[in-house]
């Protein structure tokens, strides 16, 4: 690699908590991380930052130069710490950046972090990205900015304050004179640190706020993207991996002859409680797993039954005891998370060293567990991350690396560990089953208190919106169903419930307004709002529109959206991430769950896991509420009001109550 | 194991497989052709699917000895330069979240624009139900395809 020690061409900034900038100066083809010769000039209090009390700052200290970088041809080359799946955030961080910066978005390019705790917390998870980073991305733009007007300065021997900047250009005080970034990248690397920095007014954002497409869709739709399940590395091989099919279980023996006799299967290894069939290619290695002939050790879930556990959960509820109350009973089955990606992960083990490539929402985990079950320290555990198709939380969890490292430190090779439709949907980590009981005296208008009975022994985690789900579901369902019992409009209820916060109101009245709310509709159509403020920071209201027909099909015809989200970053994707989270929300309102029986899950691919199709997909119109208030997240936020929309649609159409997801023809037959 | 020659995007490939191996992971484990996806193995969620002589088929059920001598066309073979009007349009609507279903979702669109190059939104549905997409892109996808056709 040719070094010049002399030029200095990248510029690169960060925020510090606090407000203060570290800007650091990497020589020509050295990267962060390395042995190069790097200047630091540091900074640690003295820059200005927004308004402590309107900007809380990230709970981190941000230690290095880690998110910019500008060439000489005025490219910026963004680094995005959190993981991609869908819900767009590489695209909306450096939009941040680059909107301080001045610079087009057309001279943009992201890259994606390794596993590195400079970062500060990695997981990509609870939609805080936007929440967290909005104004340390800003910060850190407006810092480069800063550098690249004090060096244009400096050059032209006039004040810094009468130069201006414009679409990656500094501009000379006389208006007339200007000089691309580009040109300036070499000069502002020996600038020192901003004394000031200087954060737009909002109303001047030309990025920020307007609707763009994601930053990789030009790979995407050409099949140049990398995905987890897309990294190809010299020599690798392939493993597909038998589990026990009960959670928990083992195996007590297995005959591998047949497995070894398919072409292309090298080797059958045992990792701990799972047994890897390792082949040149995926489907020798998935046919060589199939042949494996395995006496399984159950261990004690064996017989676990999520019907039966349903029958546990209602007979074990508490239950108010006295009278005067309306009660309901809901039911939630588990839920998978079915991303159309398989679980995957690629390792190499090789000279003490076990790189990894994770298609995970949390690279620093993926770090700390391959440690664990490889024996190696993490700075021996390079976290690589592709883009992931699909993870709703289910990629927080680390099992799939931890499967790729150990194989590869057991065969000394690189190697691939893919997983079939039926591992994905058998081996989830799911969203809990639940049985929800909901109360309230007849006389009382006030959020219902909800109580929660789940399973045991079954493993389940995050799912798109977690337990605001279950919570929206049957506390949304129910205030349909006290105003009923109430006589009370439906609207007004929640109004009444709602009054003391705006932008629950404001939510509420918006979908209420686009939906034409309270107009007739013909038989068997209805409508059905529900509000959620998933995890009290975004805050939602749905109204779906339903047809029912005889035989009980349910069509959801149209759903009106409108989101309250702070400020915006781009207000397409927020429409997109509330369209997904609709959908999301419907598969699991109306066509799919995992029932589990003889301690096994039953489904096994699409056919018995049905997700949401495009004929059943809802004209879906989105309104984003106008607001300056702090940006909060959007990727889970759709899908939790959508259930109960639904469910209380169905009602509106039907006159039947259904207490339970999904709701199914049979349930409806007229 | 037997040779088989592949025409693949104007191409010729010769590869050594298995004849049930799956067009599937020839294309991505044999000939490092990855914009083709896996999903379901089973011929049900169509992120797999690849042109043979103009017709959309799921390359996870397609076996290797029935896809020769015949014209393969993948997402990479779609355009030289990502210039199809299909790709296009899915640009312009903004239709990718994750993007993995894309590549199959583009190239089932694109065998239902060959036979009716100006589908109703009913014959969308019809033809493009049987690509799944978890992020729920749909309406996008369909908006996609109105405007491809009224860019092509």
């Amino acid at each position: 690699m040719k070094t010049n020690l002399n030029r200095r061409d990248f510029l690169k900034l960060t925020g510090l908590a606090g407000g203060g900038m570290v800007i650091a100066i990497y020589l020509e083809g050295c990267s962060p991380g390395t042995d190069a010769p790097t200047v630091i000039l540091v900074t640690p209090d003295a820059t200005v930052a927004p308004d402590a009390t309107a900007t809380p700052q990230p709970p981190f200290a941000w230690e290095a130069d880690i998110y910019l970088k500008l060439d000489k041809q005025g490219i910026l080359t963004f680094t995005a710490f959190r993981s991609e799946m869908g819900q767009g955030i590489r695209t909306a961080l450096a939009m941040l950046a680059a909107e301080e910066l001045n610079i087009p978005w057309s001279s943009v390019r992201i890259v994606q972090a390794d596993a590195d705790s400079r970062y500060g917390d990695q997981l990509t998870g609870g939609s805080t990205s936007i929440y967290s980073y909005y104004d340390a991305m800003r910060l850190a733009g407006a810092a480069a900015r800063e550098v690249l007007l004090q060096a244009a300065a400096l050059a032209w021997e006039v004040d810094p304050a009468q130069c201006s900047t414009e679409a990656g250009f500094v501009i000379h005080p006389d208006g007339a004179q200007k000089t691309s970034y580009g040109d300036l990248a070499e000069a502002a690397a020996k600038v020192g640190r901003p004394a000031q920095t200087q954060l737009k007014d909002p109303s001047q954002f030309t990025i920020v706020g307007t609707p763009l497409g994601h930053w990789d869709a030009p790979k995407m739709v050409t099949g140049q993207a990398v995905y987890g399940l897309d990294v190809r590395l010299p020599n690798m091989l392939f493993a597909a991996i038998a589990r026990c099919p009960v959670f928990n279980g083992s195996f007590t023996s297995y005959d591998d002859a047949e497995a070894r006799a398919i072409p292309g299967v090298k080797d059958v290894v045992e990792l701990e409680d799972r047994i890897a069939v390792v082949a040149e290619n995926s489907w020798a290695a998935i046919r060589g797993r199939d042949a494996l002939k395995i006496t399984w050790d159950e261990g004690t879930n064996g017989t676990t039954d999520s019907q039966e556990m349903m029958v546990q959960a209602k007979s074990n509820m508490r239950r108010e005891k006295k009278g005067g109350l309306l009660e309901a009973d809901y039911e939630m089955p588990y839920e998978a998370h079915a991303t159309m990606e398989p679980m995957n992960c690629t390792a190499h083990f090789h000279d003490g060293v076990c790189e990894v490539w994770a298609p995970t929402q949390s690279p620093q985990d993926v770090k700390q567990a391959v440690s664990r079950v490889t024996g190696l320290l993490p700075s021996k555990i390079p976290v690589h991350v592709p883009l992931i198709g699909g993870g709703f939380g289910r990629r927080l969890q680390t099992d799939y690396a931890e499967e790729a490292a150990l194989l590869s430190q057991a065969i000394a090779a690189p190697v691939q560990v893919v997983w079939t439709r039926s591992d994905d949907l058998q081996h989830d980590f799911y969203h809990p089953m639940s049985f929800q009981y909901a109360y309230i005296p007849l006389d009382k208008v006030a959020i219902p208190p909800i109580r929660v009975a789940n399973g045991a022994g079954v493993p389940t985690g995050a799912w798109r919106s977690v337990q605001e789900f279950t919570r929206a579901y049957s506390e949304q369902s129910f205030i349909d169903e006290m105003a009923l019992a109430m006589k009370r409009d439906l609207l007004d209820l929640r109004r009444e419930l709602y009054q003391d916060d705006d932008r629950a109101l404001g939510v509420i009245n918006l979908a209420a307004e686009k939906s034409n709310w309270g107009e007739s509709l013909p038989a068997r159509q209805g409508r059905g709002m529900a509000y959620f403020a998933t995890f009290g920071v975004t805050y939602v209201a749905h109204v779906a529109e339903v047809s029912v027909e005889e035989n009980g099909n349910i069509r959801v015809d149209r759903v009106v959206c409108a989101v309250d989200c702070g400020s915006v970053v781009n207000p397409d994707n927020v429409a997109a991430q509330m369209q997904g989270g609709i959908a999301f929300g419907l598969t699991a309102a109306l066509k799919a769950e995992a029932t589990i029986k003889n301690g096994r899950v039953q489904q096994t691919n699409f056919h018995d896991y049905p997700i949401l199709r495009m004929d059943e997909m809802p004209l879906v119109e989105v309104y984003i509420v106008p607001s300056n208030r702090r940006s909060s997240g959007i990727g889970e936020m759709g899908v939790p009001p959508i259930a109960p929309a639904v469910a209380n649609a169905v009602y509106a159409a039907t006159g039947k109550r259904i207490r339970h997801i999904p709701i199914r023809p049979k349930d409806l037959r007229a | 194991m037997s040779a088989y020659d592949l025409q693949i995007n104007g191409q010729t490939y010769t590869i050594e497989a298995e004849r049930e191996m799956p067009l599937l992971w020839v294309l991505r484990d044999l000939l490092g052709l990855t914009g083709t996806k896996f999903s379901c193995g089973a011929g049900l969620c169509g992120s797999c699917t690849v042109l043979i002589d103009d017709e959309p088929v799921r390359s996870c059920v397609t076996l290797v000895e029935n896809a020769t001598g015949k014209s393969i066309t993948t997402i990479e073979g779609l355009s030289p330069d990502g210039s199809h009007p299909l790709q296009k349009a899915w640009i312009e609507e903004r239709v990718t979240q994750c993007g993995y279903c894309q590549p199959g979702q583009i190239m089932n669109a694109a065998a239902l624009l060959m036979k009716n190059p100006d589908p109703s939104d009913a014959d969308i549905d019809k033809a493009m139900r049987d690509v799944l997409c978890r992020c729920g892109t749909y309406q996008r996808i369909r908006s996609a395809i109105h405007r491809a056709v009224q860019e092509a």
